[in-house]
C-alpha cells in the first residue's frame, strides 16, 4: 500500500507529501504542467503509480503494444500472464509493462519450468523469473482448487511442504525425534562450535533515568534518519470506541501524566484503569491491563528484568508462532526471497540473526532439496543471546536441523554464535568463503530494531553485513513507529498497534496458545512503555524509516513478487480468523495486516555496490 | 485486426489526457488478466496489483482517515474520512470518533466502483477520491469495503451497504447539531452507483432518511443490446463482453440481466411511483457504452415523479473523475458540492431567517423554564 507519499520517489522528499489538491487551485488539466517531484507525474503518484512525466508517452506506447498483442493472441496465450508469470512491483508501471511484453514476445519459447537466467538477474527489478521453479511449492493452486475442490490444508500436504505440518514442541524436544549426542560424519554436518564473544557488553547499568525523552541516536554522517519523516498513522477501530472510550481516555491521560512527571495523578489514573478494564470484554481488556501494568512499572520504577529467562521466552515464542500467522508469514516470505536469490548456486550460506529455535529453516531446506537440479550444500550460522541455565540451546537447535538435513539429503553445516548483541559480531568470526564459491543470505526477523537502543550499533551491524557480501538480506520488522522521541506518541501508537494484534488473536482456537501469545506480546508492551535507554529494545520503526536507513547504509531493494504474495495469502487462510488477515504489496515489500492495518513487513535487500563492500 | 484496434486506441487516446488514458488503460489491462473465461476471478493477483493506501489519522491536506470494523461476521470494514478543523489541526488519535461540531454535517456513504469485482475502500484511487469529497463538501465520508463478486454474489454488496447505512445512522457522533440527526447521502461510481440505488430502496419505509443519491457512471444493464452498447463497444476501454462477465459474476447464477439488481426499471423492476425516494444526481459519461441504461434509469425516476438531475458529460469516458485534470471533473465536483449543501443554507436570506427562528425558539424555551421554575 501507499504510506506517506515519500516512498514513491527514489529520493524521499518530505515536502512532496500531498493528498488531494485543495479546491482553491486553478483548474489545471495539462499534466505536463503539473508539479513534478523528481520528475514523477504527481497525479498518478497519488493513485499509487510511479511514472516519470518524461516516460508517460513511452508507458502509453507499451500499453498499446500489450493491447495489440493481447488482441492477436488467443485467450490461453495470455492466461499464463495471470497464472504463471511472476509480477513485481506494479507501482513501477514502465518496468511492469516491459516485463509482460518480454514475456509475450516471443511466446513460442516460453518455458515456465525452465531455469532461465541467473540468480543475479533474478534480483534485477525488470527481470521476470519463471515462477514455478522458484516457489516453495510447485503446484498451481488455482487448478488444484478447481479440479479437486480440496481444502487448503490438504493441498499443502500434497505439496509436501512440511513447514505447515511442522509442529513445534516447546522446550528441549523441539522435534519429535529424541535428541542424542551424535558423532557427525562429514556428509551431514560439522561439529557446531559456539564462540562466546569476548566483547560482551556489560549488563544493565542501573535503572534508567526517569526522563521521558530519550535523545535520538546521533545521526551518521550521511543522513538524519534518526528522526522519522512525517509519518502515516494507520488506525483500525475493531470495537466501537463508545464502549471502551473511557478506558482509552484514562490510559491516555495516565500516559500524559507520566510524561509530565505528575506521578500522583498518574498513580490515581492507573488504579482507575484497572477498574475500567474489568468492565471490558476480550482484547480491549487484556491490552488495557498490559498497558496499565507497564505504566505502573514506569511510575513505581519497578522495571522488568531484562533479558528474560531463555527457556520461558522460547515457550512464549513457540506459542506465538503457532497461534497466529505473523512468524510463519515472516519465515515464509523471507524464505521465498532467499530461495530465489540462491537459484543456480551450488553452495549457500544463511546467516540468521534471529535463530531462536530455528523454525524458519526446515522449510527452506526442504525447498532446496526439491529444487530442480538438486540441493546446494547448505550452511547455516545462527546467532542468539546467551541462556541463563548455561545450556547450549544453539547447539541443540543445530543438532535437530542436522538430523533433518540428513533425512532430506541436504549437505549441512552449522555454527552457532552466542552474543548479547548483534553489534558484537565481526565478519572475521564467520569463516566466510569467497562469494563465487558460496552465496550468502543474511536473515533478520524482529531483531534489527533492538540495535537502535545503542548509538552506532545499527551502523556497525550494517557494515558487518556488507562485509559478508550477501546476495540477499531479508528483514522482517513490525510495521509501526514505536521509537519516536515523545513518550505519549509512542504510547498512543503502541496502544493502537497492540490492540490490533490482540484483536487478531481473539479468534484463535486454543486459549492456552492465546494466553501465551498475549504474555509474549505483553512483554513487548512493557518494554515499549516502561523502559528507557539501552533497556528499551522494542524500538519498532516503519518501513519508510527502514528504507531510509538501508538505502543510506548502501542497500537497494529486491522485490518480492506475486508468487510470494499469493502463497502468503493462502497461508493466511489456514488460520482461524483468516478473513481478517490480509497481505499487501508495497513497492516490492510484503505487509501482513489485520483488517487493513499493516502489522509486519518483509523486505529484501542487496548491496547497492558490491565492490565497495570491503572498504566499509 | 491490428488496424481496427489501432482505430479504437486512437479514438480513446484523443478523448482524454495522456495520464487519464494511461490510468484507465492500465486498469483495463490488469482487469483483462484477472477475469477468467470460466467465470472465476484471479483474486490473489487482483489484490497484488491493486495499489492500496493505509488509513491515516494524521491529516493530509486537511483530511484524516481511520478504518472501522462495522461488522465482524462479514469482516465489513469502512474507512471514515473527516476534515481536520482549525481548532484541532492534529486530532487526538484516541478521539477519532469525536462528535461533529457543525450545524449541518453531510455524511456521504460512498461505494467504490470496480464492477462489483475489483477495488477496495483502501484502493489508492478511491482513497484519493473520498478525500476530495471531504474537502469539497465539508462532509464526513464513509467508504464501505463491501464484499465483492464472484466470491460474493447478489445481494451481498447490498447487504453490506445496508449494514453500513444502519451503522452510520446510529452513530451519535455523526449527528448534526441542528437536529441531532445524521444527514446521510449515498454515493458511488460504477457498481457503487448501483449499490447506492439499491440501498436507498432498502431504506424506504425503514425510518432511515437518505437525503440524496449521487450516482457517477452507475452500473446498470439489461438483456437487450442498446444502441450505445453497439456503437461504443470496445472503443473506450470497456467492452460488452466484460460487462456481461461482471453481471454473470454478480447476479445469482442462472439469472439474466433483466434481474432488478441490474435493470431496476426493466421488466422485473419495481415502480417507485408514490414512494419517498431520495433526490438523485446522476452523472453519465458520453463515451460510456452503457449510457443508454443510465439514461433509462433517469427516465425511470422521472416517470415515477422522483426528483433527479442528470449531468450528461458528452466527451467524458469512464473514470474521468479519478483525475482532476479535465473540465468534466470540475463540473461534476461543483454539482456534487451544490447537491450536498442544498440541504444546508441556500441563500444568505434563508440563513438569516434560520438564525432568527433559532433565536426565537431559544427564547421560548427560556421563558417556559422561568415559568416552571
Amino acid at each position: 500500500m501507499k504510506r506517506d507519499h515519500n516512498h514513491l520517489q527514489p529520493n524521499p522528499d518530505p515536502s512532496s507529501l500531498r493528498g488531494a489538491p485543495s479546491t482553491g487551485k486553478a483548474k489545471v488539466w495539462d499534466e505536463e504542467s503539473a508539479q513534478q517531484d523528481c520528475g514523477m507525474d504527481e497525479l498518478l503518484a497519488v493513485l499509487g503509480y510511479k511514472v516519470k512525466t518524461s516516460d508517460m508517452a513511452e508507458v502509453a506506447q507499451k500499453l498499446e503494444q500489450l493491447e495489440e498483442v493481447m488482441c492477436n493472441v488467443q485467450d490461453d496465450g495470455i492466461s499464463h500472464l495471470a497464472s504463471e508469470t511472476v509480477h513485481y512491483n506494479p507501482s513501477d508501471l514502465s518496468t511492469w509493462l516491459e516485463s509482460m511484453l518480454s514475456e509475450l514476445n516471443p511466446p513460442s519459447t516460453f518455458d515456465p519450468f525452465g531455469a532461465a537466467g541467473t540468480a543475479a538477474a533474478a534480483l534485477d527489478d525488470s527481470f521476470l523469473v519463471p515462477a514455478e521453479s522458484s516457489t516453495l511449492t510447485t503446484l498451481d493452486f488455482d487448478n488444484i482448487n478447481r479440479k479437486h475442490q480440496k481444502s487448503g490444508q490438504q493441498i499443502f500436504e500434497e505439496a509436501s511442504c512440511s513447514d505447515y505440518d511442522l509442529k513445534a514442541i516447546p522446550g528441549k524436544a523441539i522435534y519429535s525425534q529424541k535428541t542424542q549426542p551424535q558423532t557427525h560424519d562429514s556428509s551431514s554436518s560439522s561439529t557446531p562450535t559456539n564462540v562466546k564473544s569476548e566483547k560482551r557488553f556489560k549488563s544493565t547499568s542501573g535503572p534508567p533515568s526517569p526522563s521521558d525523552i530519550f535523545p535520538p541516536p546521533p545521526p551518521p554522517a550521511a543522513a538524519s534518519y534518526g528522526i522519522p519523516t512525517a509519518s502515516t498513522r494507520p488506525v483500525v477501530l475493531v470495537d466501537s470506541q463508545e464502549n471502551g472510550i473511557r478506558l482509552v481516555h484514562a490510559l491516555m491521560a495516565c500516559a500524559e501524566a507520566v510524561q509530565q512527571n505528575n506521578l500522583n495523578l498518574a498513580e490515581a489514573l492507573v488504579k482507575q484503569i484497572g477498574f475500567l478494564a474489568i468492565s471490558q470484554a476480550g482484547a480491549m481488556r487484556k491490552v488495557a491491563t498490559y498497558f496499565a501494568e507497564a505504566l505502573a512499572r514506569r511510575i513505581y520504577r519497578f522495571y522488568p528484568q531484562n533479558p528474560l529467562d531463555h527457556s520461558f521466552s522460547d515457550v512464549l515464542h513457540m506459542h506465538f508462532y503457532e497461534t497466529c500467522p505473523y512468524l510463519k508469514f515472516a519465515h515464509f516470505t523471507a524464505n521465498q526471497a532467499i530461495l530465489e536469490a540462491f537459484e543456480g548456486k551450488k553452495r549457500v550460506h544463511v546467516i540468521d540473526f534471529s535463530m531462536n529455535q530455528g523454525m524458519q529453516w526446515p522449510a527452506l531446506m526442504q525447498a532446496l532439496a526439491l529444487r530442480v537440479g538438486g540441493p546446494p550444500a547448505f550452511r547455516l550460522t545462527g546467532f542468539g543471546p546467551p541462556s541463563h541455565d548455561n545450556s547450549d540451546h544453539l547447539q541443540e537447535v543445530g543438532c535437530k536441523l542436522a538430523q533433518f538435513a540428513k533425512k532430506i539429503h541436504v549437505e549441512f553445516e552449522y555454527r552457532g554464535f552466542v552474543a548479547n548483541s548483534l553489534a558484537d559480531l565481526d565478519a572475521s568470526m564467520l569463516d566466510l568463503r569467497p562469494s563465487e564459491v558460496e552465496a550468502v543470505a543474511v536473515n533478520s526477523v524482529f531483531e534489527l530494531h533492538k540495535l537502535l537502543a545503542r548509538p552506532g550499533a545499527i551502523d556497525k551491524v550494517f557494515s558487518v553485513v556488507k562485509q559478508m557480501k550477501p546476495e540477499l538480506v531479508t528483514i522482517v520488522e513490525q510495521e509501526a513507529n514505536h521509537n519516536g522521541p515523545v513518550f505519549l506518541d509512542r504510547f498512543t501508537e503502541s496502544l493502537h498497534f497492540y490492540s490490533t494484534l490482540f484483536d487478531s488473536l481473539e479468534g484463535s482456537v486454543s486459549s492456552q496458545d492465546k494466553v501465551m501469545s498475549e504474555v509474549y506480546l505483553g512483554k513487548q508492551i512493557c518494554n515499549v512503555v516502561a523502559c528507557e535507554g539501552v533497556d528499551r529494545i522494542e524500538r519498532h520503526e516503519s518501513l519508510t524509516q527502514w528504507r531510509n536507513r538501508l538505502s543510506t547504509a548502501g542497500f537497494s531493494p529486491v522485490h518480492l513478487g506475486s508468487n510470494a504474495f499469493k502463497q502468503a495469502s493462502m497461508l493466511l487462510a489456514l488460520f482461524a480468523g483468516g478473513d481478517g488477515y490480509g497481505v499487501e504489496e508495497n513497492n516490492g515489500c510484503l505487509m501482513l495486516g489485520w483488517h487493513n492495518r499493516p502489522l509486519i513487513t518483509t523486505s529484501a535487500w542487496k548491496l547497492t555496490n558490491k565492490t565497495t563492500a570491503i572498504s566499509q | 485486426m491490428a488496424r481496427r484496434n489501432e482505430v479504437k486506441l486512437n479514438e480513446c487516446k484523443m478523448a482524454v489526457s495522456l495520464s487519464t488514458w494511461v490510468l484507465i488503460s492500465n486498469f483495463k489491462l490488469a482487469y483483462n488478466l484477472l477475469r477468467r473465461p470460466d467465470g472465476t476471478f484471479n483474486r490473489h493477483l487482483a489484490e497484488f496489483l491493486d495499489r492500496k493506501v493505509p488509513a491515516n489519522a494524521n491529516p493530509v491536506d486537511g483530511v484524516f482517515s481511520f478504518d472501522v470494523l462495522i461488522d465482524r461476521g462479514t469482516s465489513l470494514l469502512s474507512r471514515i474520512y473527516r476534515p481536520a478543523t482549525a481548532e484541532e489541526p492534529q486530532p487526538n488519535i484516541a478521539e477519532l470518533e469525536k462528535p461533529v461540531t457543525a450545524e449541518v454535517v453531510p455524511v456521504i456513504i460512498f461505494f467504490h466502483g470496480g464492477s462489483f469485482a475489483h477495488s477496495s475502500a483502501n484502493s489508492a484511487t478511491y482513497d484519493t477520491l473520498c478525500r476530495r469529497l471531504v474537502s469539497l463538501c465539508k462532509a464526513v465520508v464513509v467508504s464501505v469495503n463491501y464484499r465483492r463478486a464472484p466470491e460474493n454474489r447478489y445481494p451481498c454488496a447490498y447487504d453490506d451497504g445496508w449494514t453500513a447505512l444502519k451503522w452510520v445512522n446510529s452513530r451519535p457522533w455523526l449527528q448534526s447539531q441542528k437536529d441531532s440527526k445524521v444527514h446521510i447521502y449515498l454515493a458511488g461510481d460504477s457498481s457503487g452507483g448501483n449499490i447506492a440505488h439499491h440501498v436507498a430502496l432498502r431504506a424506504i419505509e425503514s425510518g432511515i432518511d437518505v437525503l440524496g443519491n449521487i450516482l457517477l457512471n452507475p452500473m446498470f444493464g439489461g438483456q437487450e443490446r442498446t444502441e450505445s452498447e453497439k456503437r461504443l463497444d470496445g472503443k473506450y476501454c470497456v467492452t460488452l463482453r466484460d460487462r456481461d462477465w461482471y453481471w454473470r459474476a454478480y447476479l445469482p447464477e442462472g439469472e439474466d440481466r433483466d434481474h432488478p439488481a441490474c435493470n431496476p426499471f426493466g421488466p422485473n423492476g419495481r415502480s417507485l411511483e408514490g414512494i419517498k425516494f431520495p433526490k438523485s444526481l446522476v452523472v453519465v459519461a458520453g463515451l460510456d457504452l452503457i449510457q443508454d441504461w443510465q439514461l433509462a434509469y433517469v427516465e425511470g425516476l422521472k416517470k415515477a415523479g422522483q426528483e433527479v438531475k442528470l449531468l450528461y458529460m458528452e466527451q467524458a469516458t469512464i473514470g474521468f473523475f479519478l483525475l482532476p485534470n479535465s473540465n468534466h471533473f470540475h463540473t461534476v465536483t461543483d454539482e456534487i458540492t451544490k447537491f450536498v449543501s442544498s440541504d444546508c443554507i441556500k441563500t444568505i436570506g434563508e440563513r438569516i431567517m434560520q438564525c432568527i427562528g433559532a433565536l426565537l425558539c431559544v427564547d421560548y424555551v427560556c421563558l417556559f423554564k422561568c415559568f416552571l421554575g
